[in-house]
C-alpha cells in the first residue's frame, strides 16, 4: 500500500496532537542538526499562519517530527510467541490470524465476544470506518473510545440544553476580541499554549476569570489586574457556579427577555439556585463570598455592555469541571449562567467546551461512540439507522444496538459476559483509562489483544498482535477542531515501508471477515461515503469536499449539500449565520493577525460558522435551562489524613505520554512523575522539595518526587498523567461514572501521601499497602524482544 | 398492601422544600403520596434572604425554592395558607385550619420556629402563639415583614434593630448599604457575644462603625414607644430613647412545637426526637429543622444543618417502608446510618465588605494553655486592628475546635473547610494567616541562563540572549533563532526588553 513516491517541501497540514490543531507546514528531511531523526523518514516543521493559533506552536508541535524517524518505531507487525514473546512477522499471517480470532471467539461466544476501542486523535475516515468496521465486519455492538473520557461530559450538557453539541459554536477568534471571559477547570497554558493568544483581549479588560483548584499557568494569565483567581477545593465547581447563577438572579443582572424568548425552564433553574447564597457557597467551596459577588458581577456588567454591542462574554468549560460524576450537571450549570447573560446563540458572546484530544470533535460525531451513529446520529433511532443502512449499503438489520461506555468496556474485559477479544486503535488505555490496574489485569484476561499503533505503548506492551500504522505526516484525511472546523491532514513524508493504514487494515480484514458494506483504503472515498452517512444529521458533513478544503475555505458544521457560501440553510435545526455575518468573522480572523508573517487573506466561509444565531436545536427552537443540584461526591473526599488527587497535563507532554515521551527534549525537560504539593502539606507529611513520595488508596500506589508550589491547596495534590508504570496516576483514579454521560471522575480520587525512605527502590514498596498495580513484568517482558526486532 | 403510604409534612419552609423534593422520585413512583400543609400563602422560600428582600437588595421571587403547580404536577398535594390545627396520633389524622382533616400513615413536622418577642412595655405577650405586633416593629422572619420593611428603607429612614445576635447585625449591614440609617441595640460589650471572643467582637463593633451602623452596645431595652400605635423609639434601661422608623426584632428564635406538645410528644427547647430523627416509638412521627431537638440537643437555627436532616429523612422514609406497608424494600432493607452528629455550627456573615467567620469554642486566650501544660488546646492568633484583621485558631491535636476570622476572607473561607472537615492545620498557621497577603506572589528570582524565558517553546534566556547577541533585532526573529515567543505570546514583553536593553547598549 505505502506508494514510493515524491512527497514535495512545505505540505500544508496541523499539528498532530490537541484540538486546537495548530497549522503547520511539513518537509520531509530532518534539519541539518538531525534532531528530526533518520534522515530518511525525518521531516521539518514550520509554524504556519492560521486564525486558530496565529502562526504559533507549542513545544510538543515544533519537536512533533522527531517521531516520524523515531528509533523504537514499530515497522512490522509483531506477533506474540508461544514463549510470550513479541516478533516480526508477515501482514498476511498476523491478518489472517487476527481474522481466524474473529471468526473463533464469535462462534464460540457471539458476535459482542469482540469489542473496538478507538480514539479522539484518529480522523474522521478512520473514526467513521472504526464504527463501521465494528458493527458490519466484526458484528459487535462493543465499540466505545476514548473521546468517552474526555468530551462525553459536555457534549451531553450541549445536547440536553442546546439540542446539539459542538465544543464552540462560533469561531475561535471570536474570543480575541471578548471583555470577559469565565474559563472553568481548563489549564490552556500547558495545554494548548498558542489558544492563550486568543485570551488577551479579556485580559486587557480584566477580564479573565479563571476557576481552578491550582494557581496554574492559566490561574496566573489573571494577575496583576488582567482578572481574577477563583480557586475552589476539588469537587465544588457546581456549587460555585450555581452560587454565580444565584447572584446574577438574586441581583436582578439576568437578561430576563432573552431568558424568555428563547429558552425555557428559567423558573425552575432560579429556584434551584435560590439556597447558594454566596456565604454557604464559601462554606462549601473555600471561595470567599465576596469574590464570588465579585466575579459575578463583573461577568454580568460586561454582559449588559456586550448586549448593547460592546465587547462578547463567553463561558468555557474543560475536563477539571466535567470529568466528575457530576460533570454533565456541573456543564449544565455552566451553560445555564452563560444562558442567565443571555450569550448563547447571540453576538454578544457564549457557552463552549474545550475538546481535547486532535479530532476529539470529530471523532465523537461519526461512530466511535457505543449508542451513536454517523452525523451524530443515535443508534437507536429506527430513522437514524434506516439512512445509515442505506449510506453504507446493508439491511439495517445488520446494525447491533448500543454497546457500553467506555470505562464499563474496559472494566469488562475478559470478565463473564464481557468481550475475549478487543481491537485498541489510537489509545493508550493502560495508561489513561480510569483505576488503570483494573483496566491492565482487563488486558491480561483477553484470550487476544488486537493494537495498532506506531509505538510499543504499555497497551501495546499487553497484545497478542501489534499493527504498525502511519503517523499523522504520513497519512490523509481530515480533522474537526474545538470549534467544529473541518480541517485538511496532508500526507508530506513516505511511511516506513512496513507500516500500514488503518484503513488498509480494516480493508483487509473485512475482506477475510466477509464483511458486508464498503471498506475503500483511499481517505477521500471514505469521506465521500461519511458525508452521505452524515446527511441532514446534526453533524452534517455532506457539503464539505476535500477540494473545498484544499482551496482553503473555512468550512464548518454542520454543512449540507446545499449549503453555498453566502446562502442561507438550515441542518438539524441550527441556522447557520448570514452572509454578514461572515465577512465579520473574516474581519475578527483577521484582526487575530498576532505573530510572525501577516495574516492569510480571509478565507471563504461554509457551512455554519456561529452555531444557534436564530434558533437552538430543539424542536422548538428554544434552549434549555436545566435545574441541576449538587449531591454528594462518589468518593468521600477530605478525610482526616488524606488529600485530593488533581490530575491534568503538562506542557511537554500529550495524554499517556507514548508519543511525548520518546521525544527527547520533550522528556528531558519533564522526565519523571513530579507530584505538586503546597510547602505547608509537605512539612505536615515530612516531605522536602525534591523528595520521593508514594501516594496511595485502595486501587493502586505511585511513586512521584515532590515538587513544591506555594499555588497548590493544602488540601490537594497534582499528578500529570503522562507517566506509565508506578507512575502513573490513573491507578489511583476512580471509574465512578456520571450517571448521565458516563464520564469518570477522574478528578475525584481521595489519596494517602507518605514520604519514601530515600533509595529505595519502588518495587521494594511496603507489603502492607493496599493491592496496587506495580506491575511491569509484562511490558518489560515485551519491551525486550522488540528491541531484538527494532534491531 | 398496594396503596402507596401516606407522608403529610407539617410546614413549608426550607427545609420541608428539600425533603418534598427528595420524596419526588418516590412520588413519581407511586410509591408515596406525599400531602404538604403550608400556613403561608407562599410556597417555600429561602427565609434565610428575607433581610435581603426587606432591604431591597433581592426581589421576593428571587428567593423561591418551591412552586406550588410544579409539584402539584408531580403529584404531591400542597396546601397553602392551611394551618394544621391539632394531631391526633391515635386516629393518625390531621386537623386542618379550613376544617379538612388528613389521614396519615406518617407525619413529619417541619413547623420551624418563630421570632421571640422580647418582654418590653408596648408589646403583647405571647409566648405560644403568632405574634401580635404594633405598626413599625417587626421580627423580619417571613415575606410580611420583608414588605413592611422595605418602604422604610427605600426612603432613607431609620431602623432600630434590637439584638445583636448573627440576624441582627447582618440586618443593620444591609439596612445601611442601602443606604438607610441603621442602629444596633445589643447587650454586653460586643455583638455576636456568643460566635465571638472579646477581640474579635471589638473589632466587629468598629467595622460596624465604620460602615455607619449606629451601635449602642450595653443595652437592656425596656419599653417600645408609640405614636397613634406606630413605633417612634426604643427606650432602654437608663431612660434614653433610640428613636426610628422601624423596630426589628431579633432577640432570637422559639422552635415551634405546640402542636407536637399538643399531641403528647416529648418537647424541651424543640421536638425532642433521635438520631433517626423519630418523635415516637413506633416510627411514624419525625420532625427536621428549626422545630426539631435532634438527641435533645436545642435546634441550632441553622439553615445546613436542616437541610441536612431532609435528605437524610427522605432517604430513610423510602428505604423503610412504614409499619405495614413491606412492598418496599421491606424488612431486609439495609439499615441506614443514623444521622451524623452535627458539628456546632459555623458563623458566617451575610455582608458586603465587613468578613467575619466562626465556629466552635473561641474563648480561650494564646496564654491560657501554653505548651507547659494544662489544657490540650493550643491558640494562635494574629491582630491587626489598624487593617481592621483579627484571627484565632483553637486546636487539639492540631485540628481545629474553634476560630475567629475578621477582615481576612480567604483565610475565613479555608478554615471553614479545615473546620468542617476536622482537618490538621498547617504546623505553621501563620500559612493560612498569610493568604490573604496581597504581596504574596514575590518578584521572580533574577533569572540564570539555564532558566526557561520561553515556557512553551522551552528557550532559555541564555538561548534568547545568543539570538540577540547575534544580532536579532526583532521578537520574529528571536523566534525564528530559538523559537522563543512563538507559543502563547506571553513573554514577547520580556524578549522585547531584552532586545530594547540590547540596543540601548549598542
Amino acid at each position: 500500500m505505502p506508494q514510493a513516491g515524491s512527497t514535495p517541501a512545505n505540505t500544508p497540514t496541523h499539528c498532530p496532537y490537541c484540538a486546537l490543531q495548530c497549522a503547520m507546514s511539513v518537509s520531509p528531511g530532518g534539519p541539518a542538526d538531525g534532531t528530526a531523526g533518520s534522515a530518511d523518514r525525518g521531516a521539518d516543521v514550520q509554524p504556519r499562519q492560521f486564525p486558530a493559533n496565529g502562526g504559533a506552536l507549542c513545544r510538543k508541535g515544533w519537536s512533533s517530527a522527531q517521531l516520524l524517524g523515531a528509533a523504537d518505531r514499530i515497522v512490522e507487525p509483531l506477533l506474540r510467541g508461544p514463549d510470550g514473546v513479541l516478533r516480526p512477522a508477515a501482514w498476511d499471517e498476523v491478518l489472517d490470524l487476527v481474522a481466524a480470532k474473529v471468526r473463533t471467539l464469535r462462534a464460540a461466544y457471539g458476535p459482542d465476544a469482540v469489542a473496538v476501542f478507538g480514539a479522539g486523535g484518529l480522523t474522521n475516515e478512520k473514526a467513521y470506518q472504526l464504527g463501521k468496521f465494528a458493527r458490519l465486519a466484526l458484528g459487535t455492538r462493543l465499540i466505545d473510545y476514548n473521546g468517552r473520557f474526555c468530551m462525553s461530559s459536555a457534549a451531553a450538557a450541549g445536547n440536553r440544553s442546546f439540542g446539539l453539541d459542538r465544543g464552540l459554536p462560533f469561531p475561535l477568534a471570536d474570543l480575541g476580541g471578548a471583555g470577559a471571559i469565565l474559563l472553568l477547570g481548563s489549564n490552556v497554558a500547558e495545554t494548548m499554549p498558542p489558544f492563550v493568544r486568543h485570551l488577551q483581549g479579556a485580559r486587557d479588560a480584566g477580564g479573565l476569570m479563571v476557576v481552578d483548584p491550582r494557581r496554574s499557568a492559566t490561574a496566573r494569565l489573571s494577575d496583576d489586574g488582567a482578572g481574577l483567581h477563583l480557586q475552589p477545593t476539588p469537587g465544588t465547581d457546581l456549587p460555585l457556579l450555581l452560587s454565580l447563577a444565584h447572584i446574577v438572579l438574586a441581583e436582578g443582572l439576568a437578561d430576563e427577555d432573552y431568558l424568555a424568548s428563547r429558552t425555557v425552564g428559567r423558573d425552575a433553574v432560579a429556584r434551584s439556585v435560590a439556597p447558594w447564597w454566596p456565604e454557604r457557597a464559601q462554606a462549601t467551596t473555600g471561595v470567599p463570598a465576596d469574590l464570588l459577588r465579585t466575579a459575578a458581577r463583573r461577568l454580568a456588567e460586561a454582559a449588559r455592555a456586550a448586549r448593547a454591542g460592546g465587547a462578547p462574554v463567553y463561558v468555557l468549560t474543560g475536563r477539571g469541571v466535567e470529568q466528575h460524576v457530576n460533570g454533565t450537571d456541573t456543564t449544565t450549570a455552566a451553560i445555564n449562567l452563560a444562558l442567565l447573560l443571555g450569550l448563547p446563540g447571540t453576538r454578544a458572546g457564549g457557552f463552549g467546551t474545550l475538546t481535547g484530544q486532535g479530532n476529539g470533535q470529530g471523532g465523537r460525531e461519526h461512530g466511535q461512540k457505543s449508542d451513536q451513529l454517523p452525523g451524530y446520529r443515535k443508534i437507536t433511532d429506527p430513522a437514524h439507522r434506516a439512512h445509515v443502512a442505506a449510506a453504507w449499503g446493508v439491511d439495517e438489520s445488520l446494525i447491533p444496538g448500543p454497546g457500553v461506555p467506555a470505562a464499563e468496556l474496559l472494566h469488562s474485559l475478559g470478565l463473564p459476559g464481557g468481550p475475549r477479544m478487543l481491537f485498541v486503535h489510537g489509545s493508550n488505555v493502560a495508561v489513561s483509562a480510569p483505576d488503570a490496574g483494573r483496566v491492565m489485569e482487563g488486558l491480561r484476561r483477553l484470550d487476544f489483544l488486537v493494537v495498532a499503533d506506531f509505538f510499543l505503548s504499555e497497551t501495546a506492551a499487553e497484545a497478542d498482535v501489534v499493527l504498525p500504522v502511519l503517523q499523522w505526516a504520513e497519512e490523509e484525511g481530515t480533522m474537526t477542531n474545538l470549534e467544529g472546523r473541518i480541517l485538511r491532514r496532508r500526507r508530506a513524508v513516505t511511511p516506513p515501508s512496513g507500516a500500514r493504514s488503518e484503513l488498509w487494515i480494516m480493508a483487509e480484514l473485512a475482506r477475510r471477515l466477509d464483511s458486508p458494506g464498503r471498506f475503500p483504503t483511499d481517505a477521500r472515498e471514505v469521506f465521500e461515503e461519511l458525508r452521505e452517512a452524515s446527511r441532514g444529521g446534526l453533524a452534517d458533513y455532506s457539503g464539505i469536499d476535500y477540494a473545498a478544503l484544499d482551496a482553503g475555505e473555512a468550512v464548518y458544521w454542520p454543512c449540507p449539500a446545499d449549503a453555498s457560501p453566502a446562502g442561507g440553510t438550515r441542518a438539524g435545526g441550527a441556522a447557520r449565520d448570514s452572509a454578514e455575518e461572515d465577512s465579520a468573522e473574516k474581519d475578527s480572523a483577521e484582526k487575530d493577525g498576532l505573530a510572525g508573517s501577516a495574516p492569510a487573506p480571509g478565507p471563504t466561509l461554509r457551512g455554519t460558522p456561529r452555531l444557534f444565531m436564530d434558533r437552538f436545536a430543539h424542536p422548538d427552537g428554544k434552549a434549555r435551562m436545566v435545574a441541576v443540584r449538587f449531591g454528594a461526591p462518589a468518593e468521600q473526599l477530605n478525610l482526616p489524613g488524606t488529600l485530593t488527587l488533581l490530575t491534568g497535563r503538562l506542557l511537554e507532554h500529550y495524554q499517556s505520554g507514548a508519543q511525548t515521551r520518546r521525544v527527547p527534549e520533550l522528556n528531558a525537560a519533564q522526565p519523571e512523575l513530579r507530584a505538586e504539593l503546597h510547602p505547608a502539606t509537605a512539612v505536615a507529611h515530612g516531605v522536602a522539595d525534591g523528595d520521593m513520595v508514594l501516594l496511595s488508596n485502595g486501587r493502586g500506589r505511585v511513586v512521584a518526587r515532590a515538587t513544591l508550589d506555594s499555588g497548590m491547596r493544602t488540601d490537594c495534590v497534582f499528578l500529570p498523567f503522562h507517566f506509565p508504570g508506578d507512575a502513573s496516576a490513573n491507578l489511583l483514579t476512580s471509574p465512578a461514572t456520571d450517571p448521565v454521560s458516563s464520564m469518570p471522575g477522574f478528578k475525584n480520587a481521595s489519596v494517602s501521601l507518605s514520604a519514601l525512605p530515600a533509595g529505595l527502590p519502588a518495587d521494594a514498596l511496603p507489603a502492607d499497602l493496599p493491592p496496587g498495580a506495580v506491575r511491569r513484568r509484562g511490558a518489560e517482558a515485551a519491551a525486550r524482544p522488540l528491541a531484538e526486532a527494532a534491531r | 398492601m398496594s396503596a402507596p403510604e401516606r407522608i403529610v409534612v407539617l410546614g413549608f419552609g426550607p427545609v420541608a422544600a428539600r425533603l418534598v423534593e427528595d420524596l419526588l422520585p418516590a412520588v413519581r413512583a407511586g410509591r408515596v403520596l406525599v400531602t404538604v400543609v403550608g400556613a403561608e400563602v407562599h410556597a417555600a422560600y429561602n427565609r434565610v434572604l428575607v433581610a435581603d428582600v426587606g432591604t431591597g437588595r433581592t426581589a421576593p421571587e428571587a428567593v423561591a425554592l418551591s412552586d406550588a403547580e410544579d409539584l402539584a404536577a408531580e403529584g404531591v398535594e400542597v396546601r397553602l395558607g392551611t394551618a394544621a390545627r391539632r394531631v391526633d396520633r391515635a386516629r393518625r389524622t390531621v386537623l386542618l385550619s379550613d376544617g379538612g382533616v388528613l389521614p396519615y400513615d406518617r407525619i413529619v413536622f417541619a413547623t420551624g420556629a418563630r421570632a421571640v418577642v422580647p418582654v418590653l412595655r408596648g408589646l403583647d405577650f405571647a409566648p405560644h402563639g403568632e405574634p401580635r405586633l404594633p405598626e413599625g416593629v417587626v421580627a423580619l422572619r417571613d415575606l410580611d415583614d420583608a414588605a413592611a420593611l422595605l418602604p422604610v428603607v427605600r426612603s432613607g429612614g431609620r431602623v432600630v434593630v434590637l439584638g445583636g445576635g448573627i440576624l441582627g447585625v447582618e440586618a443593620a449591614l444591609a439596612i445601611r448599604e442601602q443606604g438607610a440609617r441603621a442602629a444596633l441595640v445589643h447587650h454586653g460589650d460586643i455583638p455576636l457575644a456568643r460566635a465571638l471572643d472579646h477581640d474579635g467582637g471589638r473589632l466587629l463593633s468598629a467595622a460596624l462603625a465604620a460602615a455607619g451602623v449606629d451601635v449602642v452596645p450595653q443595652a437592656r431595652a425596656v419599653a417600645v414607644r408609640l405614636e397613634e400605635g406606630r413605633f417612634t423609639g426604643l427606650e432602654l434601661g437608663d431612660g434614653t430613647v433610640v428613636p426610628g422608623d422601624l423596630l426589628v426584632l431579633s432577640v432570637g428564635v422559639r422552635a415551634r412545637a405546640e402542636l407536637a406538645e399538643g399531641c403528647g410528644l416529648t418537647v424541651d427547647r424543640g421536638i425532642v426526637v433521635d438520631r433517626f430523627l423519630r418523635a415516637d416509638t413506633e416510627d411514624r412521627v419525625f420532625a427536621v429543622g428549626d422545630c426539631a431537638a435532634v438527641a435533645g440537643r436545642p435546634p441550632s437555627g441553622l439553615i445546613g444543618p436542616g437541610w441536612t436532616q431532609a435528605a437524610w429523612l427522605a432517604k430513610y422514609l423510602v428505604e423503610h417502608p412504614a409499619p405495614g406497608f413491606l412492598d418496599g424494600p421491606g424488612p431486609a432493607a439495609p439499615a441506614v446510618d443514623p444521622l451524623a452528629e452535627e458539628r456546632p455550627g459555623i458563623i458566617l456573615l451575610k455582608a458586603r465588605g465587613v468578613d467575619v467567620a466562626a465556629g466552635g469554642d473561641v474563648s480561650p486566650g494564646p496564654w491560657d494553655s501554653a505548651p507547659w501544660g494544662g489544657s490540650p488546646q493550643r491558640v494562635a492568633v494574629w491582630a491587626d486592628p489598624q487593617q481592621g484583621r483579627y484571627c484565632k485558631m483553637v486546636t487539639v491535636d492540631g485540628v481545629l475546635t474553634g476560630f475567629v476570622a475578621v477582615g481576612m476572607p480567604r483565610t475565613a473561607a479555608e478554615l471553614v473547610l479545615l473546620y468542617e472537615r476536622g482537618a490538621e492545620l498547617p504546623a505553621d498557621r501563620s500559612t493560612l494567616f498569610r493568604l490573604d497577603d496581597a504581596a504574596l506572589s514575590l518578584p521572580p528570582a533574577p533569572a540564570g541562563p539555564d532558566d526557561v524565558l520561553c515556557r512553551c517553546s522551552g528557550a532559555t534566556h541564555g538561548q534568547v540572549g545568543h539570538a540577540v547577541g547575534e544580532g536579532c533585532t526583532t521578537v520574529e526573529q528571536v523566534g525564528a533563532s530559538c523559537r522563543a515567543g512563538t507559543g502563547c505570546g506571553g513573554c514577547r514583553d520580556r524578549i522585547e526588553a531584552l532586545l530594547a536593553s540590547a540596543a540601548s547598549t549598542v
